[in-house]
């Protein structure tokens, strides 16, 4: 398939407000992104031609914001709705081999919806993980530096070397990645073992450092997290943010090259266009 | 004394009350204004008595209480709209598309921008969480009715000393750090929630705002020039559909609480005059509004703010030259048993009108329902210029357009205050080092990190901040002048944002004042390399009836207009926010100017950080001994009525060389000098960059050492010139460039005439600046 044949459902509900973002960045590449909301999916609401299905398209882009509010817990509504509705279609969708991407809120969402980190089987009943308040209990938006620590597994992120530092912005409130106590040491092994940690936060040195280079306090310092088979993918940071050069912060002081969130998309659109 | 002999109640199933005006001595009609918290003057209960004689019956309740709204100070602009149009209104008209409730301003040729700022000071001083996010609301509103997509927000905050000891807070007031904190997660929690990027602002602490803290905020919104709708309808005909929120008694008698005097019972009488704000009712009405009117299915917008309904319809039917029928028991309320002048008058949130064509009216209201988002049409449009409302079958309203929308004008006295004595100089002893000085001004809470604050907003949800509000490298940031959206996909053209204030300057003198505070606007465009190209303010004064407040309004206002007409800048919208005063007092006279300017390509932008050991530092601009209300004297207590001016020949030479030099690529960093001057400006390019400098101001000219240091004289601009392109930076004999040192090492060495004045470390330096805010509020 050519990557301009590559529908992209980028998914939103009210409160959600990343997704113009999150669009252009698979349009700047050539792909088909479509904004779809919710009801279009479940058919609430709407005329025939904007009624949509999960099947038609081959990558699913849960994009950042404040969901429903982010009333009860970040993601959560959203995350409810989705369950109720169409879980069916998601599991369909992540069995057939589809990436799905979650960013910020979106994240939130996979890990409510048990996509990620889908310890064992596609979707777990309940959430196996939680994004916690951050600990300076603030809004944090600052950059942050990521070490992809990924061995090859992840497809959104084929075209970023192991161990290369990105700079990709945070923007949250709840960004703390926690597991649950007892089983912690154990979940970590695993997700380890089966190649499910993507991104860390690190300090310029490249080093795991605390507060402020991790903007929430996250376990193990941990920014984004994939499913076993590396095709759902979810992570705090924003790579829709720095899709070009002159969003990084500090552009005017190395203005040259593209933006380091480019090569999430450029990777999964080659993944859809090689693999699907 | 109560007027209740004049009220009768109707028999109908609602409340509703004829009021005798005709009957009512001068006494009883001033009763009638307080007791129907109008706040309408005796003149003014004059003109409605004689125009309700005219009609041969007495006003509703209904009736007298839209007239209180239509007439306030916040809604007609009564005492400052003489001096408005003498001073700022007219400016460069060629370049404006529309002054609604936003302006709107050509971006290029498709494109159009749309910008406001407004106060909502009250509010905020009652109940800081939801008045500053109401604030918010009310802004995005202001924007989006122009059929523009809002895409940046700003707030400048004005508060008492955070560390004001609690013995000394006036009865009723609250403390500032609680003020502060509740303001900044308001605006956090709202515009964060909405999906809008807040890029600049500024906070100000000063004695003068314990009693009445200001909060302003401002947006700015892009829109194909196709999409820009007026704040009018069509024409008879159309349908009125009222959109968002529901309708409660919360914001009830909003804009005439914003037109008094705070008091320490305003607490107990006031707080249902602030509303609440829905974030995620905004944010699908946001969606559903512009994808209406992309497919053209709305005639024109208003938002409801001031006044709710009885404000907004009025005024969007006669700008249309029509009038409107409306049916009031249709409006969605939040709970049952609103009185009808409740419902008319009722300043809830997140509501906006729109006028629908009748073939467009089902195709737009399933818009709404996909975005789940309330749509009810409510009115009709009518060729007569008159409102008439219908609740449950009676009519409640029935009054011509022309008399309730022209409210009174007024020319009120205003004379400068009669000092007893004038207050006397006093100027600090020299020294032979400054060291000290300049980290206690940059630990000051002015002038001091304000991080605290930015990061808890978010600055880039939308991705087009292309510069943004801390600028350096990664880790050390300082503050920029100005931010840079790119809001057109398809082209590199930017909009930069700025906004300045200088209340001090003001307070001492309000005409340099207001001058200083549009040079230091266009400061603050010019130094990432934008075209100052419109301006829009929020004037916040005392209370107007008091002849000084209102000389400083029209001295600043004078100042403002003059430096914008000879820059040929327009001011396509404004606000204008009296009675900031409670039992202390006025609070500093406080011109918020936001100006918008142009960036030809944003690939050329620079920020404030130094960049590369080696480069020159020059000086652009003259340094003059004008200390008074600067922050050197204010630290020092001292007093000079010398506050700077501005010399319009060189401010417009220096935007065309600094402008002119960043395009052409000499320039690869620049800070605009102000707060704290020229020590304070290049403290904080060190800091952005992890970079030291050395420099020698024997240059400047002849005159004391803490003046070269700590001046704050107007039109000026550090620049650090690239290596080898020097020779690229235009010339003009008015705006001189001053070769001043390099940037190299890792200290700040400041020397004049050999002998050093300043040698910090960068490290040091960085401490004292950013660490107070922090310290301060944990």
């Amino acid at each position: 398939m050519k990557i301009s044949q590559v529908k992209v459902c980028v998914l939103r509900i009210e409160g959600t407000n990343c997704e113009e973002e999150m669009f252009l960045s698979f349009k700047r590449l050539g792909a088909k992104p479509e904004k779809v909301h919710l009801k279009q999916l479940t058919g609430t609401d709407v005329t025939p031609e904007e009624k949509r299905s999960l099947s038609d398209y081959h990558i699913l882009a849960l994009p950042g914001g404040f969901s429903a509010g982010d009333y009860v817990r970040a993601g959560a509504i959203f995350a409810a709705r989705m369950k109720s509705r169409l879980s069916e279609d998601l599991v369909d969708f992540v069995k057939s081999g589809k990436p799905v991407l979650g960013i910020c809120n979106g994240f939130q969402i996979l890990v409510e919806l048990g996509l990620l980190p889908a310890m064992s089987g596609v979707m777990s009943d309940v959430p196996e993980a939680v994004l916690g308040t951050n600990d300076s209990a603030r809004f944090e938006c600052r950059p942050t530096l990521l070490k992809k620590v990924n061995r090859g597994s992840c497809v959104f992120t084929t075209k970023i070397p192991v161990d290369k530092i990105s700079m990709i912005p945070s923007a949250h409130a709840e960004g703390k990645l926690m597991f649950s106590m007892e089983n912690q040491t154990k979940i970590l092994k695993e997700l380890e073992d089966n190649d499910q940690i993507v991104f860390k936060y690190v300090d310029p040195e490249g080093s795991i450092a605390g507060y402020p280079w991790c903007p929430n306090g996250a376990t193990d310092n941990i920014a984004g997290i994939c499913n076993r088979e590396g095709t759902v993918f979810g992570m705090m940071p924003h790579p829709e943010r720095v899709f070009f050069r002159y969003s990084h912060p500090d552009w005017t002081r190395n203005p040259d090259g593209p933006g380091d969130g480019r090569a999430f998309f450029e990777s999964a659109l080659e993944y859809a266009s090689k693999k699907l | 004394m109560t007027a209740s002999r004049l009220y009768a109640r109707r028999d109908v199933p609602f409340e509703l009350t004829d009021i005798n005006l005709t009957d009512a001595t001068d006494e009883e009609l001033m009763d009638i204004s307080s007791e129907s918290g109008t706040g309408l003057s005796l003149d003014e209960m004059h003109r409605v008595k004689e125009y309700f004689i005219g009609k041969g019956r007495d006003p509703t309740d209904v009736e007298l209480q839209s007239i209180g709204q239509a007439w306030s100070e916040h809604c007609c602009y009564k005492s400052s709209k003489v001096f408005l149009k003498e001073y700022v209104f007219g400016i460069n008209t060629r370049q404006v598309i529309d002054r609604g409730d936003a302006g709107v301003m050509e971006f290029d040729r498709d494109h159009a921008y749309a910008l406001r700022v407004e106060s909502h000071n009250h509010p905020s001083a009652v109940e800081p969480y939801g008045g500053a996010a109401t604030g918010i609301g009310g802004i995005i509103r202001d924007v989006l009715c122009m059929g523009a997509q809002p895409i940046a927000l700003v707030d400048p905050l004005y508060f008492g000393p955070l560390d004001l000891p609690f013995n000394k807070l006036p009865p009723g007031i609250k403390h500032p750090k609680y003020l502060f904190s509740g303001v900044v997660a308001g605006i956090r929690d709202y515009g964060n929630r909405v999906g809008l990027p807040t890029v600049s602002g500024g906070v100000w602490f000063d004695d003068g705002y314990i009693g009445n803290c200001l909060v302003n905020v401002g947006c700015v919104g892009i829109a194909d020039k196709k999409d820009i709708r007026r704040n009018a309808v069509k024409g008879p005909g159309d349908i009125l559909v009222l959109v968002g929120g529901r309708t409660g008694r919360d914001g009830i008698h909003g804009v005439t609480f914003a037109s008094a005097v705070l008091t320490k019972e305003s607490e107990t009488e006031s707080r249902g005059a602030v509303q609440l704000g829905d974030p995620i009712t905004k944010e699908p009405v946001i969606h559903a509004v512009l994808e209406a009117n992309e497919r053209g299915l709305i005639n024109g917008m208003k938002d409801l703010g001031g006044g709710g309904l009885s404000c907004v319809v009025g005024e969007i039917a006669l700008s249309g030259g029509c009038g409107a029928d409306v049916e009031l028991s249709k409006v969605p309320l939040k709970e049952d048993g609103l009185a009808p002048w409740e419902i008319w008058v009722s300043e809830s949130q997140e509501r906006m009108m729109l006028s629908v064509s009748p073939k467009n009216l089902e195709d737009l209201l399933h818009v709404f329902k996909k975005w789940d988002a309330l749509a009810t049409p409510v009115a009709k449009v009518i060729p007569e210029k008159v409102v008439r409302l219908i609740f449950q079958g009676t009519k409640v309203f029935d009054v011509e357009l022309e008399f309730l929308t022209e409210g009174p004008l007024y020319c009120r006295p205003c004379s400068i205050a009669s000092e007893k004595r004038p207050r006397k100089e006093r100027h600090p002893k020299a020294k032979q080092r400054y060291d000290r000085e300049l980290l206690k001004l940059l630990s000051t809470p002015n002038i001091c990190s304000k991080e605290w604050v930015i990061r808890q907003y978010d600055h880039e949800v939308r991705a087009n901040t292309v510069i943004k509000p801390m600028q350096g490298k990664i880790g050390h940031w300082s503050h920029g002048d100005a931010s840079v959206m790119k809001p057109v996909e398809e082209s590199f053209r930017g909009l930069a944002i700025a906004t300045a204030s200088n209340p001090y300057a003001v307070g001492i003198d309000p005409y340099r004042g207001g001058k200083t505070c549009v040079d230091e606007v266009c400061r603050n465009l010019v130094a990432v390399g934008a075209r100052p190209h419109s301006m829009t303010d929020c004037l916040n004064f005392g209370n107007p009836e008091k002849p000084d407040r209102l000389w400083m309004f029209r001295e600043a206002v004078k100042g403002i207009g003059e430096v914008a007409k000879a820059l040929n800048i327009p001011i396509p919208s404004g606000n204008v926010s009296f009675y900031n005063e409670s039992q202390t007092g006025a609070v500093l006279p406080t011109p918020t100017i936001m100006g918008c300017g142009i960036v030809r390509d944003i690939r050329k932008c620079v920020t404030s950080d130094l960049k590369d050991e080696g480069n020159i530092i020059a000086i652009i601009g003259t340094t003059s001994p004008e200390m008074g209300a600067s922050s050197y004297y204010r630290m020092t207590k001292n007093w000079s009525k010398n506050v700077p001016d501005v010399d319009i020949a060189s401010l417009k030479a220096g935007i065309d060389v600094v402008v002119g030099g960043i395009e052409r690529g000499a320039i690869v960093s620049c800070h605009d000098i102000s707060d704290g001057g020229l020590a304070a400006a290049l403290a904080e390019m060190c800091i952005g960059g992890d970079v030291g400098c050395e420099v020698d101001l024997t240059k400047l000219g002849d005159m004391r050492n803490d003046a070269k240091l700590f001046s704050e004289s107007n039109s000026r601009w550090l620049v650090e010139l690239r290596k080898g392109k020097e020779k690229l930076m235009p010339k003009d004999r008015k705006a001189k460039m001053t070769k001043i040192g390099s940037v190299q090492g890792d200290s700040l060495l400041i020397s004049s005439s050999d002998r050093t004045l300043i040698e910090l470390g960068t490290d040091r330096i960085a401490k004292s600046f950013n660490e107070p805010l922090w310290r301060l509020m944990g």
